[in-house]
């Protein structure tokens, strides 16, 4: 029987470290959902650096059942730390972003992730795979609300030209 | 969208992980030539090599398993016994008791041979927390014990 995360971080809390196990596996593939598409080919470091300091904090976490919002605040800051010390990557000076279930992104998701800075895949990241809204995503990466919305807003036309050139 | 990039973890990379949260751990990582089956066998077999190269283990008394889940009376060199309870699979091992743990993992290198990380040590009791004390020197020798065994 899986236990219930809540559950599993307060016995983890407690010192019982097979509930740490379990939580780690429980935590693994969400937090690898948000570190592939903003750190892309360092998502497995980012995902490590990340669950490094889940685990290293987790006795701060006051409230279990928040466990999910607070892993996602480190993910997204891990991996835009990561990707950002990666020279190799330099993204294209690009500050439109694709709508939510734009077609074109299916096409291949990686390869426009790719022209977007750490910052913009997070925006992307956190309201096409989270579902939050800009105002929250704003908030998280600490962005005036107005400048994430306006990005968001912005974005589309020239990123559907770049597509089509 | 179902087709967004995810980040994958091995198991040596889950173990720096999980030992973050464990003050007083160490991780040792080495990498042998030997391919991944050839060195789990060693490191595990259904918990009868464990004891090889692990420090001051002399014997297992009884083995129990469930899934992944596992409970095993094991036998110190000193005499005490041991009840490790942990999950086992194919390239993890995490146990522990009240005054032990014992975390493994290997994972395939990119140079065609095995990474083998280690962690645990004495358990300050009940707690997630090691006594920090040889920690990374006897994780050292159980790899060279490991390496020896390799050899030959």
């Amino acid at each position: 029987m899986i236990e219930e995360p809540e559950q599993l971080v307060r016995r983890a809390q407690g010192g019982d470290t097979l509930a740490m196990n379990d939580l780690l596996d429980q935590l693994t593939p969400y937090v690898g959902r948000i570190c592939g598409p903003i750190a892309l080919s360092n998502g497995p470091d980012a995902t490590q650096e990340a669950l490094v300091a889940v685990f290293r904090s987790l006795r701060t976490l006051k409230e279990p059942g928040a466990l999910f919002g607070w892993v996602r605040a480190i993910a997204v800051r891990e991996a835009i730390r990561v990707a950002r010390q990666d020279q190799r990557q330099v993204p294209a000076d690009l500050d439109e972003l694709p709508a939510p279930n734009d077609p074109q992104l299916l096409v291949d998701v990686r390869d426009t992730l790719a022209r977007l800075t750490p910052e913009h895949r997070a925006l992307l990241v956190l309201r096409d795979i989270e579902g939050l809204d800009e105002q929250a995503a704003a908030v998280l990466l600490e962005l005036p609300a107005g400048t994430a919305k306006s990005r968001l807003h912005r974005a589309r036309a020239s990123f559907r030209k770049a597509w089509g050139s | 969208m179902t087709n967004w990039p995810q980040a994958e973890l091995d198991d040596v990379r889950r173990l720096h992980a999980l030992a973050a949260g464990i003050p007083g751990a160490e991780v040792t990582e080495r990498v042998f030539n030997e391919p991944l089956p050839a060195v789990w066998d060693l490191m595990w077999s259904d918990g009868r090599r464990f004891i090889e190269f692990q420090p001051d283990m002399r014997s297992v008394e009884s083995v129990q398993r469930e899934g992944d889940r596992i409970t095993m009376l094991v036998r110190s060199t000193f005499g005490m016994r041991a009840r490790l309870q942990g999950v086992v699979r194919p390239g993890w091992c995490w146990l522990q008791s009240r005054f032990l743990l014992i975390g493994m993992a290997a994972t395939e290198d990119p140079t065609g041979g095995t990474r083998v990380a280690l962690t645990g040590g004495v358990r300050v009791p009940g707690r997630a927390a090691l006594i920090p004390l040889g920690v990374r020197r006897e994780s050292r020798k159980s790899l060279d014990r490991l390496a020896s065994k390799l050899e030959t």
